[in-house]
């Protein structure tokens, strides 16, 4: 008999709000944390402008001022700050009962990691900083996060690109599936840095790569779209065993019912190969979650503005759902937190989550005018206000990883 | 019934010897692959100019299809790992449906250069020399990306990168995915290049030895920082024979913990480790005095190898010295990432050959370090569980048991 | 150089590294005991120390710096013998 595996809390970290219900309430509203970059110096840059967490005072979460733990920690260990207090894990239930943590992130901290080489560099390797060393490996903000709130449970960071969040809640999943844990907060977190925003602004993918002086804002599935911009935060949800969950009488908000994932070898640049792996994680979901792609109520998209990518995944949707594609609401909030990277599986998590709460989608924010064969006639800027029982949460990477994600909210009604 | 899943390849890279023979006959023999460090010049660092790298690897000899220039030097060793794994399986790839194959890799440091040399342009103000490659080369999931490329594998992509504990997740990951009827064959193992940052940083923290690596010696000093791949050809049993293939071992199961106690000490007492070990056992339903051989993170340095003993005699008690147990990075230095791969590799292969390899250079014994630790030379030893642990930075512990085939 | 601005750099220090401020160090506070700083603040802290002074704080050093006076008496030592 298979265990179920149940959500009890959400944590999150965004430009748009620090809980589910602020976010839908931004998302909803359409606005976008789009704004011109402060974090960092952008001279040199060609795009200028991110989402970034221009509010963000670890203090408020973590009640001392964490000089341990460099950034993405920080945005990890609030997170689970958060997470643990909504799902009613408090700091004596994980002594007596082991609660773990799932990460998932693209880079972790590439920040520290450079600026530990460089100091290196300019001052010689004997003036390097040991707790700046301890925080360059890509797992120290899942290990920061546990030392925090004493999480001994299973301890492991998924770095799969843009789908290193949704292949973290997956994978945690599986480990209370398999029982090798019955409580995980999982997710994925990503800060904005001067290192991976050079990266990605050099491989010309960011959409202000055309800035002129006028906005430019990521529309995905229009038909004006010319790339992403670069978004951060971080999300945890805390996933139990269902049993564990009805025991401790805790609130149950949705289950996670099915998850798949696929590879394609193409990267993304032959068109049929990436419809075709896209399509295939979503049918890998659906199967393990026993649906068919009728039982699914709503769909969020990875789409983020990307010319290729985007087109891809719609295609992708249209192969999976046929004829429903026309009628299924699909929504992609990266119109409105960017592009969070190894935070973006688990944000789209949690905005679906709060959209199915309400019933009621999020637009797609400016999403104006699609190409004449795009097959997702519920994509548009409205809000959708209609009844929203099943999910599912599609990720795609630059690099050819897919991931989809299928949940099932509990109680809902009717 | 879950299904067994078995190990029928193995691909190995390392500073003691390309591919399983060359690598498990060094081993048994004792060499070490540990000498003053080539890669970069480390004249300015206190203390410590030793290293573990692979030499003379040509990435060439290994590849079919990737071009061993697109990618960087952890990724050349990973595809070249499978490249030998696959060969060493006798696995026909063009058999295999390419959407059920999957690749599961851990690493500590992804491609450390790309980094590296980013900085060298911050540092040197010519930033605007920064090209289009560096986000597609840097991320450490490119790792099993080029795996999956190289060998033409569709299915999951896995990146785990829980540093010197990555490859047993990655191949804890590997086995559940084949477990769950998700894939029909997966390569799993970890890699790690050797890196300015990584070995600036255990200097820095007076981690490294000035010679040699001797865990568990009373005199010991340090780690030896080291790079290489392991790669594991991972199906499950049924199928293994089927189709004739050798079996090296099964993997049985395995447990993981977190410390949640420091960024890079171990818990003096030995909790996590002693759970992660306790987790693995009651996964494979085994009692502790059933293990014939542990195969221990022992890096050498004086607090993990005090402690690590510690949590083995939480967990074995009396068994504890009965139990060989030994440290490969004695040999191959810290291969960070593919140490633990490397590890569950040897652990196959002590369980194929009923040979056990030594901790090398073990001269003056500690008594706080007063178990059998198979000191300097290997010994012909009947091995039906192997029990492959390995603790990183972070407080992640993992212990993998591997055990011998009856099927 | 005297011993009061010894003492005021490595106060400063200390509180750049870890959450306490300087005010709060006694002069002679245990880093362990009474600062409750672990081997790898300490490690930092000496770092500093060696960029502010120039000096190097080996492996055995580090060992015998417990209190913040330790730390003012080993830059002191370590300046005499530069001179």
């Amino acid at each position: 008999m298979e265990r179920r595996v149940v959500i009890t809390g959400i944590g999150v970290i965004s430009p748009l709000g620090d809980s589910s219900v602020a976010l839908h309430t931004a998302l909803c509203e359409g606005r976008s944390s789009l704004q011109p970059i402060t974090l960092f110096n952008t001279d040199g840059l060609v795009c200028k402008q991110a989402h970034a967490l221009t509010a963000f005072t670890p203090e408020t979460y973590l009640g001392k001022n964490p000089r341990a733990l460099d950034r993405t920690s920080q945005l990890v260990t609030a997170a689970a700050t958060l997470a643990l207090d909504h799902s009613g894990w408090s700091l004596e239930m994980r002594r007596e009962h082991e609660v773990g943590l799932v990460l998932g992130t693209m880079f972790c901290s590439v920040h520290t990691i450079a600026e530990f080489d460089r100091r290196g560099l300019t001052l010689g390797p004997n003036y390097v900083s040991p707790m700046d060393f301890a925080n360059t490996v890509i797992n120290a903000a899942a290990g920061q996060a546990a030392i925090w709130h004493d999480l001994r449970g299973a301890n492991s960071t998924i770095a799969g690109g843009i789908t290193s969040g949704l292949q973290a809640l997956a994978y945690a999943t599986e480990l209370i599936r398999s029982g090798q844990a019955t409580a995980l907060l999982a997710g994925g977190a990503e800060e904005l840095c001067f290192e991976s925003f050079c990266g990605f602004d050099r491989a010309g993918l960011l959409c202000g790569a055309h800035y002129d002086g006028t906005e430019e804002f990521p529309i995905p599935f229009d038909a004006r779209r010319n790339g992403f911009t670069l978004g951060e935060g971080a999300a945890l949800l805390m996933l139990e065993d269902a049993a564990l969950a009805t025991a401790r009488g805790a609130h149950v908000i949705a289950e996670i019912t099915g998850h798949g994932s696929a590879y394609d070898l193409a990267h993304g640049m032959a068109s049929q190969q990436a419809i075709h792996a896209i399509a295939r994680a979503m049918r890998l979901a659906l199967q393990d979650a026993q649906m068919d792609p009728s039982d699914i109520a709503c769909l969020s998209a990875s789409a983020n503005g990307s010319v290729l990518a985007d087109r891809h995944e719609a295609q992708a949707i249209a192969t999976v759902f046929q004829e429903g594609a026309h009628d299924l609401p699909v929504t992609a909030v990266k119109s409105m937190l960017g592009e969070t990277l190894g935070a973006s599986g688990a944000l789209q998590t949690v905005a679906l989550l709060a959209a199915m709460r309400d019933d009621v989608l999020p637009g797609i924010r400016r999403l104006e005018q699609v190409e004449e064969d795009f097959p997702l006639h519920r994509a548009g800027p409205c809000n959708q206000h209609v009844h929203l029982r099943n999910g599912l949460i599609s990720s795609v990477g630059v690099d050819g990883n897919c991931c989809a994600l299928v949940i099932a909210q509990e109680n809902s009604g009717q | 019934m879950q299904q067994s899943i078995v190990v029928t390849g193995l691909g190995l890279v390392t500073s003691i010897g390309i591919g399983r023979e060359a690598f498990w006959h060094n081993l048994l023999m004792g060499r070490s692959g540990i000498g003053p460090v080539q890669a970069f010049d480390t004249s300015a660092y206190r203390g410590g100019m030793q290293g573990a790298e692979v030499k003379a690897f040509r990435a060439a000899d290994y590849l079919v299809r990737l071009d061993p220039a697109g990618m960087g030097r952890a990724s050349q060793f990973a595809t070249a790992a499978a490249r030998l794994a696959i060969a060493d399986a006798h696995l026909d790839v063009a058999a295999v449906d390419p959407e059920r194959a999957g690749v599961s890799m851990g690493t500590t440091s992804g491609e450390p250069n790309e980094i590296e040399r980013f900085d060298d342009h911050v540092v040197a103000a010519t930033v605007d020399q920064i090209g289009p490659e560096f986000i597609a080369s840097y991320p450490c999931h490119v790792i099993p990306a080029r795996v999956a490329g190289e060998v033409g594998f569709a299915g999951v992509n896995m990146t785990i990168p829980t540093a010197c504990a990555a490859g047993n997740y990655a191949i804890a990951y590997a086995c559940d995915v084949l477990r769950t009827g998700r894939a029909d064959v997966m390569l799993a193992g970890g890699a790690d290049a050797f890196s300015r940052i990584t070995y600036t940083g255990f200097a820095r923290l007076g981690a490294i030895a000035p010679d040699i690596c001797r865990p568990f010696d009373r005199n010991r000093k340090g780690m030896i920082p080291g790079e290489g791949a392991a790669v594991l050809v991972l199906e499950p049993l049924a199928q293994a024979l089927a189709r004739g293939a050798r079996i090296y071992a099964e993997v049985a199961g395995y447990g993981l913990s977190c410390d949640a106690h420091h960024i890079t000490a171990a818990h003096p007492e030995g909790h996590g480790a002693a759970r992660a070990m306790e987790k693995a056992l009651a996964h494979c339903g085994l009692q502790p005095d059933q293990v014939s051989y542990i195969s221990a993170h022992g890096t050498g340095t004086p607090t993990n190898d005090q402690r690590e003993t510690v949590a083995v005699k939480r967990v074995f008690k009396e068994a504890s010295y009965r139990i060989p147990i030994s440290s490969i990075k004695s040999m191959l230095g810290h291969t960070m990432g593919a140490a633990s791969a490397i590890e569950a590799a040897a652990c196959a292969l002590a369980i194929f050959s009923n040979c056990i390899p030594p901790t090398m250079h073990l001269e003056e014994p500690d008594p706080e370090c007063d178990l059998d630790y198979v000191p300097n030379a290997a010994r012909e030893h009947t091995v039906h569980i192997a029990m492959n642990n390995a603790y990183a930075f972070g407080g992640n512990n993992s212990s993998v048991i591997l055990k011998k085939c009856e099927g | 150089m005297d011993e009061r601005d010894i003492r005021n750099k490595i106060k400063a220090a200390i509180a750049k590294i870890s959450d306490i401020g300087a005010e709060d160090i006694a002069d002679t506070a245990s880093f362990k005991d009474d600062l409750g700083l672990d081997s790898l603040v300490l490690l930092e802290i000496s770092v500093e120390i060696e960029m502010q002074f120039g000096l190097e704080v080996n492996e055995e050093d580090l060992k015998q710096l417990q209190t913040v006076q330790d730390a003012v008496e080993f830059v002191q030592q370590a300046r005499v013998g530069h001179a």
